[in-house]
Formats: structure tokens, sequence, C-alpha cells
């Protein structure tokens, strides 16, 4: 076997070409400066909250528009904490998981219990969000209002000062890695193919004696967890969660890195919300407003001619040669 | 914060009535195109609002160049139906069978017409002169005139479309076409032309709310966005698919801001709605008058 047949093997075969990408990025901070550095740890964080989304939305075909609420709940939570009751931020992590578990399971388990369509789960969950940004807005006395909750930095650990750009990309990064990292695990498990499956022919699972509803609550949880988790790994970038956090565009951005990347793809939205991310502060320089028009555009061309995404598009590629 | 619950005059009593129908009258208009496009495609199509702030833009800019009002509103239908035609003909009738791939491209259609907006025009909110500015009196009341025709014409539309509907070869082939669009198929219904018509009056419905309403609450890029999800929630709980009962619940919803702001925030009215929605969707998903054969 040659050398190259061996070390195609051996990144192909088993998941270790994971470790590229991972490394690449490892390496980032020693070869760009402060400021791209930030615009990055953005991103793979937005990334990280793009595959929660491609979770409830490619996984188990859940149309979620509240994606954004999840995020905002997240940002919040830890905002909440550190800047009005002066607590710890790390404190701020779990209290936005409970949260998002909380209301996850409450907003969720009503529709998916009743099995309503898809029109219907698409305009639930347009109502929460809205709901969800509208409370924020008027509820100053909790919330901030449109001033929002700041001025909040992350803190030091072991020494290290996190607030600084480059030790909070490496936290960023690490977080990012281990959440992703166990969600891929969980969803290439068995689990994962029930989540497939389920999507495909709900009717058919059932017969076979799973449990749907139960796999796609659960799904949808996961789903709006790790929304939330981003949105907490998120507002010590921005060092104030305001209104902008849950508001509906966002939830419009993400699902349309989802679409790009690629449905029920896992890397797919991961990567577009990263590229589109360090594409926009580029654009920002040249055409600020140019940005979302761009995106829309390429949004529409990928719902009509390439609606596998990017993924399906190297895999086509792949299958071609 | 609580209001304190005033006691109205007469006079304030008929301007908070009249603001409820006026404010009802637009979101039926927005409501009514999407409950049509829903009710016989089964597409949730969210260019709507999009297409609420191009006719709002559209006249502005006509009625800017001509000085005519009424010209620019019947420019910007003609102009806004047009697009509507292009779009259903060109991308959108191809994605009916599949309503998630309906919803996405819709969707974006919605962002890059919105940004095209907010590129040329920018974000800053504007304002078009009424064809009838002034007040009349009555009841001891000082009402602004252009409301009033808000009113009248959504009164008229209302009827217009109703009549279309129901007495209209046209309205029967869209009936058909929504119940059984093959059997209407061999009966000799011309299905593609049926879906064409009902997108593109649906896009006349939603330009002549953003004409109309513009100088009542002024123009801007995403104007059409907070109407949509109001408009959205009113045809759930109106009944997916039913005209008269997307008729009915605007006219209820638009008493409920304009008494509502009166014991609450008007936020919080807006959460009252958007709570009152989810529970219909949930409990109630065809709402008061929707069909059980239209989509689940």
């Amino acid at each position: 076997m040659s050398a190259v047949a061996e070390l195609r093997r051996y990144f192909t075969e088993t998941k270790r070409w994971l470790l590229v990408p991972v490394l690449l990025l490892a390496i980032l901070p020693l070869v760009t400066e402060q400021y791209f550095l930030s615009i990055a740890t953005q991103a793979i964080i937005l990334g990280l909250f793009a595959i929660s989304v491609d979770i409830a939305l490619g996984y188990v075909g859940l149309f979620t528009l509240a994606p954004a609420a999840f995020f905002g709940i997240g940002a919040y939570s830890v905002a909440k904490l550190v800047v009005d009751y002066g607590s710890s931020y790390w404190l701020g992590f779990p209290a936005a998981i409970v949260l998002a578990v909380v209301i996850a399971v409450l907003i969720g388990y009503g529709p998916i219990k009743r099995r309503i369509g898809l029109v219907y789960f698409v305009l639930f969950t347009l109502a929460f969000g809205v709901l969800v940004h509208d409370f924020t807005y008027a509820t100053t006395w909790l919330t901030g209002g449109s001033n929002g909750l700041g001025y909040l930095t992350a803190p030091t650990l072991f020494g290290i000062d996190l607030s600084r750009t480059v030790p909070y990309y490496y936290f960023a990064l690490l977080a990012v890695v281990v959440v992703a990292g166990l969600l891929y695990w969980l969803l290439s498990s068995d689990y994962g193919d029930v989540l497939h499956a389920t999507r495909q022919n709900e009717v058919r699972m059932r017969y076979l004696g799973y449990d749907t509803d139960r796999e796609k609550l659960i799904a949808w949880v996961l789903s709006a967890t790790v929304s939330s988790i981003a949105g907490a790994l998120y507002v010590a970038t921005v060092n104030v969660a305001s209104p902008s956090l849950m508001a509906f565009s966002l939830t419009g951005e993400v699902t349309i890195w989802v679409v790009i990347g690629g449905l029920g793809t896992f890397f797919g939205p991961f990567l577009a919300a990263f590229g589109l991310t360090i594409f926009e502060s580029y654009l920002g320089a040249v055409l600020p407003e140019g940005y979302l028009l761009i995106l829309g555009a390429l949004f529409i061309v990928f719902v009509f001619v390439l609606p596998d995404g990017l993924v399906g598009l190297l895999q086509r590629w792949r299958d071609g040669e | 914060m609580m209001y304190h619950l005033p006691l109205l005059t007469s006079s304030e009593f008929a301007t908070y009535l009249l603001n409820g129908i006026s404010q009802g009258m637009i979101i039926f208009l927005v409501a009514s195109g999407l409950t049509l496009i829903f009710g016989l495609i089964g597409l949730i199509n969210f260019a709507h609002g999009a297409l609420v702030a191009l006719g709002g833009y559209g006249t502005l800019l006509i009625a800017d160049a001509t000085g005519s009002f009424w010209l620019g509103l019947f420019g910007a239908i003609a102009l806004v139906a047009l697009l509507g035609l292009v779009l259903e003909r060109s991308v959108l009738h191809r994605v009916y069978e599949r309503p998630l791939l309906g919803f996405l491209g819709t969707f974006g259609m919605y962002v890059v017409i919105e940004e095209l907006i907010s590129f040329q025009f920018g974000d800053q909110a504007r304002q078009i002169a009424s064809p009838l500015p002034g007040y009349v009196s009555f009841m001891g009341a000082t009402y602004p005139k252009h409301r009033l025709l808000i009113i009248a014409i959504g009164f008229a539309v209302a009827l217009g479309i109703g009549a279309l509907l129901s007495y209209t070869r046209l309205g029967m082939e869209i009936h058909a076409t929504a119940t059984e669009s093959e059997t209407a198929e061999i009966l000799g219904v011309d299905s593609a032309r049926v879906y064409t018509l009902t997108f593109v009056i649906g896009a006349a419905l939603a330009a002549l709310a953003g004409g109309l309403t513009g100088p009542v609450t002024s123009v801007s890029p995403g104007m059409g966005m907070s109407y949509m999800i109001l408009a959205f929630l009113v045809i759930i709980v109106g009944g997916m698919g039913s005209f008269k009962g997307s008729f009915l619940v605007s006219l209820i919803v638009g008493q409920i801001t304009a008494f509502g702001w009166l014991f609450l925030q008007p936020t919080y009215v807006r959460l009252g709605v958007f709570v009152a929605a989810m529970v219909f969707i949930l409990y109630k998903p065809r709402g008061f008058f929707g069909k059980p054969e239209v989509f689940e």
C-alpha cells in the first residue's frame, strides 16, 4: 500500500481527520492579529449555535423559529447573575443549562406530544421567539430593557485572565470542541440513527416500537440547551446581553447557515456559520450593509438549486470522481 | 406598569373604537393575502411581509414623483402583483409539494427584498402624504379622515374578495382546487392558473396594505415583518385558509390593541396576543372557522 493511500485511509476511515480543523483552529492565534481573533472567537461560538439548530432542524425535522430565544436565554442567564447579583461567572453556565432545559420542556412538550404539523410548529415557535424577544424588551426591571445587561467580562481562571482576547479564544475553542465532540459522539451512536429514521418515516418507527415523541422531545431539549450554552459563551465576547441577541434576525441567520451548510450534516452548519461570520467582518469594511443581502441571495440559490448544502455539494463532487 | 382604568368619555370611546377598526383593517389586508395563499397552496409565504414593504415604498416613490397618492397606490399594487407573478412562475410553483423548501425559499426572498429596500433607501421611517388630510368631527371627537378611508377600503375589499370567492367561477375553481385539486383538474380546472392567480391576488393585497398604512404608520424596510407576524397569528386563530375567520379575528385583534393599552403597556398586549395564538395552535389548531381538509 502506497504511503498516500495509507495516509488517506488513516484519515478517512477513522474520524481522525477531525483533528485537522481543530489543530488549525488551535494555531490560529499564532498567525493572526487580535481583531481577527475576536471575530474568530464569535465565529466558533456561532458555529456551535448552528450545530445546535441542526439537531432540531436537520436531524429530527423540527422546524423551529425560536433558536435565538434560547441563545438569548443563555446569554441573559450569565449576564443577570454577573451584573445584577454579582455572583460568579461560572455559575452562569449551569443556570443557562437548567433554564433552557426547563423552558424547552415547557414549550416543546405540548406541540410534540400533540404531533402538530410542520406549519403549526413553525408558527408556534415563531410566536414563542417573538414573545421572548418582546418580553425581554418590555421587562426593564428584569432584563434592563433595550439597554440590556452589561458590562461584563470573563473572569480570571488559574491565573489566566480570560477577558483578554487570546485566552478567551482558547477557552471558547475548548468549550466548543468538548460540547460539539459530545454531541457528535451522541449523534453518531444509534440515537442519531433513530433521529434520522424518525424524520424520514415516523409512522414506521412507531410500528417498530420506538417512542418517537420521546426521542423528538429529547432532541428538542438537547438542541435548545446547546443553543443556550452557545449564548452563554457568546455574551462575554460582546460584554452586554441585549435584546438583539434574541432578535428574529439571528434566528434567520442561523437558519440560513444551517441550510447552506447542509441539513443534518453536523459539520456543514458549523463550517457555514464560521465561514460566513468571518466573511461578514471582511465585507463590513468594504460594503457594510451588503452582508444580509448577499446572505439572502446565497440562501435562495442553495434552497432552490443545492438543497443538500455545502456538504451535499462536497459529497457529490467526491462521488463524481 | 399598570394603568388605572379611566372613565372614558364618548368621544374617547369612539376614537379608540375607530382606531381599533382601522388597525384591524390593515391586519386583515395583510392576513387575507396570506390566508388565501396558505388555504389554497399550503405555502407559508414569508415573502408576504416584504411585499407589504414594497407596496409602501412603491406608493411613496410614485406618489412623490407624480404628486398623486392614488396613482402611487395603484402603481405600487400593479408592480407588486407583477413581481408576485414573476416569483410564482419562476420558482415558487416548483416547491408547492415541498412545504419546507417553500417556506425557506420565501424566507430568503423576504431577506433579499427587505435588505434591498434598506440598501437603497436607508433604515429610517418615511412618511407618505395622505390623499385625505384633515379631520372630521362627530360625537365630540375629531378623527383623521385617512383612517376612515382605510376602514372603507378594508370593508370594500372584504366584500369584494368574499364575493369573488363565493359567486364567481374563479372563486369556485379556487375552492375546488383547495379541496380536491386532482378531481378539479379532471373537471377542467387549470389548477396551475388558479395557483398563479391566487398568488397574484395575495401579492396585490399585501401591496394595498403597505400603501394604505403609509400615511398613518409611515414606511420602513421592516414594516412588513411586524404586521406579518400578527397576521400569521390572526389566520391561526381565525382558521387556516378561512377568509371569513381572518376578517373577524383581525377586527378583534384591532380592538384588543386599541383598548388594551388602557390597562396595559402595548407590548404586554402584544404578548397576550402571542400567548393566545400559541394556546390556539395547541388546542384548537383549526381556529374558529378552519375546515378539517385544510392543511394540518
